[in-house]
């Protein structure tokens, strides 16, 4: 379904840190998403998680290597919080989000009622987006992205922040989501998540991949990092 | 996403900034006539009260050159910052990097069109009689918009590039501030060559120029000059169309690193 051949990554940094400059964030790394999978990927912060989902989206492009997906399959980044703009109501970040992702304006209008229902804001749907506290953020953020439909989900911590209940309401939803034909790339720093949805995980570490297989024994290698 | 689509979405972002912004302020949508009065006024203080620029019609002189001009820099200025603004949507979704400069100058053609309308009243109460004339500055207008989306596009490039260039082009709107005869008439410099010359070398100028001599003398712009320069703006209008579709994902680096 996707497939990542000995991508590397890196940019030159302002500051002459690092590598004379250079800020390598995946190195060689080669990995496979089969159909119909759910793929956790963990690892510290700072590691590449999120660069390589960006990879998989086709956001970024390789310095090298290559990311080759399906012919005719489509793939979507969900993610929270960035990517609002907090002088905008939800209502309007909401439909920006959906047109964003490919929707017509008419039918981002009609997804708007369904989303200020699930994400249960109330009022505060037409308030600016800066006046939401972190949990708000989460609800919005994971409600408008619950809306896309791809054949690759590459999910980026969008189940883990926000209060216990509705992160419970969240990962049922998705759960529904992802049963079925649906594959699923997805990022979390919750052990439980992964196990709980994952069929397959990786360990990502300094930019390269050292663990893959079994979600249990990918998250021992894990703990065994942290 | 098609083409209407892509339209649709920039035009969208351009209403909801626009309602932002508007709702950020006590006089709201008014700054859109407000700020621009302003400049003319501080213009007109110093250039006709203080230094006696000399001209009876200095005011509506000053307000064809100054108001299109302040259209010209608040959008390209803008538009240059737009990709790395917007980077927070530019690391989530893989859409074209024309998109955000766009909606930027859809924005600015929004509150132009009000300006403009302004700009008709106080020609119509100085005096200037309406005609059918006035219809030569639709392209005038339009080869200015062109020039307005190709300058957005290049700006938005080269600041995602490297960000320096924010501080180079708000300079260089100054540096055409002072050289595209704003205050000044390019018509009256000591040396026909020159007006000549400023004219061929400066786009902007010769703009400038063609709305002061459709709106106030009933002339029709200088056609071929007006057809060069408008493509112009479109072939590097479509260059930078290709250049930003074919580097998306270098500039998404370059804008998020």
């Amino acid at each position: 379904m996707l497939e990542l051949d000995q991508v590397c990554l890196s940019y030159q940094s302002r500051r002459q840190s690092f590598d004379h400059g250079s800020h390598h964030v995946l190195n060689r790394v080669s990995l496979q998403v089969y159909e119909g999978e759910t793929l956790g990927i963990i690892g510290r912060n700072g590691v590449g998680k999120t660069t390589m989902l960006r990879l998989m989206a086709g956001i970024l492009a390789p310095t090298s290597g290559s990311v080759r997906q399906h012919p005719g399959k489509s793939s979507a980044l969900l993610t929270i919080g960035l990517g609002f703009r907090p002088d905008l109501s939800g209502r309007d970040n909401a439909m920006l989000a959906a047109m964003l992702q490919g929707a017509t304006a008419r039918q981002a209008r009609s997804y708007l009622e369904e989303i200020k229902a699930f994400s249960e804001l109330g009022d505060s749907f037409e308030e600016r987006v800066k006046t939401y506290s972190a949990g708000m953020l989460a609800r919005l953020g994971f409600t408008t992205a619950l809306m896309t439909h791809v054949d690759v989900l590459l999910i980026d911590e969008v189940l883990s922040v926000g209060d216990t209940r509705f992160r419970e309401k969240a990962q049922k939803a998705m759960i529904e989501r992802i049963t079925g034909d649906q594959t699923v790339v997805f990022v979390s720093h919750m052990e439980g998540q992964v196990r709980d949805i994952c069929s397959r995980a990786v360990c990502i570490d300094a930019g390269s991949i050292v663990a893959d297989g079994e979600p249990e024994a990918v998250l021992k290698t894990y703990r065994d990092l942290c | 996403m098609s083409f209407v689509q892509y339209l649709r979405l920039a035009d969208t972002m351009a209403r909801m900034s626009l309602r932002a912004e508007a709702s950020r302020y006590f006089l709201g949508y008014i700054w859109w006539i407000l700020e621009p009065m302003l400049w003319v006024a501080v213009f007109y203080v110093v250039f006709e009260v203080l230094l006696q620029a000399g001209r009876a019609d200095f005011l509506v002189f000053l307000m064809c050159g100054k108001l299109a001009f302040i259209w010209f820099s608040k959008s390209v200025n803008q538009a240059a910052n737009s990709i790395v603004m917007n980077r927070g949507l530019v690391g989530r979704i893989n859409v074209t990097k024309t998109l955000f400069p766009l909606a930027v100058v859809q924005e600015g053609l929004y509150r132009q069109a009000a300006v403009f309308l302004l700009l008709f009243c106080v020609l119509f109460a100085w005096g200037y009689t309406p005609s059918l004339a006035w219809f030569y500055v639709v392209p005038v207008i339009v080869v200015n918009y062109l020039m307005i989306v190709a300058c957005a596009y290049i700006g938005a490039c080269l600041v995602c590039l490297v960000r320096d260039f924010s501080m180079i082009i708000s300079l260089g709107m100054t540096f055409l501030l002072f050289t595209s005869g704003i205050f000044w008439d390019v018509r009256h410099l000591p040396d026909p060559a020159l007006t000549e010359l400023v004219l061929a070398v400066n786009p902007l100028a010769f703009i400038l120029d063609a709305y002061r001599q459709v709106l106030m003398f009933h002339t029709p712009p200088a056609w071929m000059h007006l057809l060069w320069v408008g493509c112009g703006a479109v072939a590097l209008l479509l260059l930078m169309v290709v250049v930003m579709r074919r580097n998306s994902q270098y500039l998404a680096l370059k804008a998020l690193s």
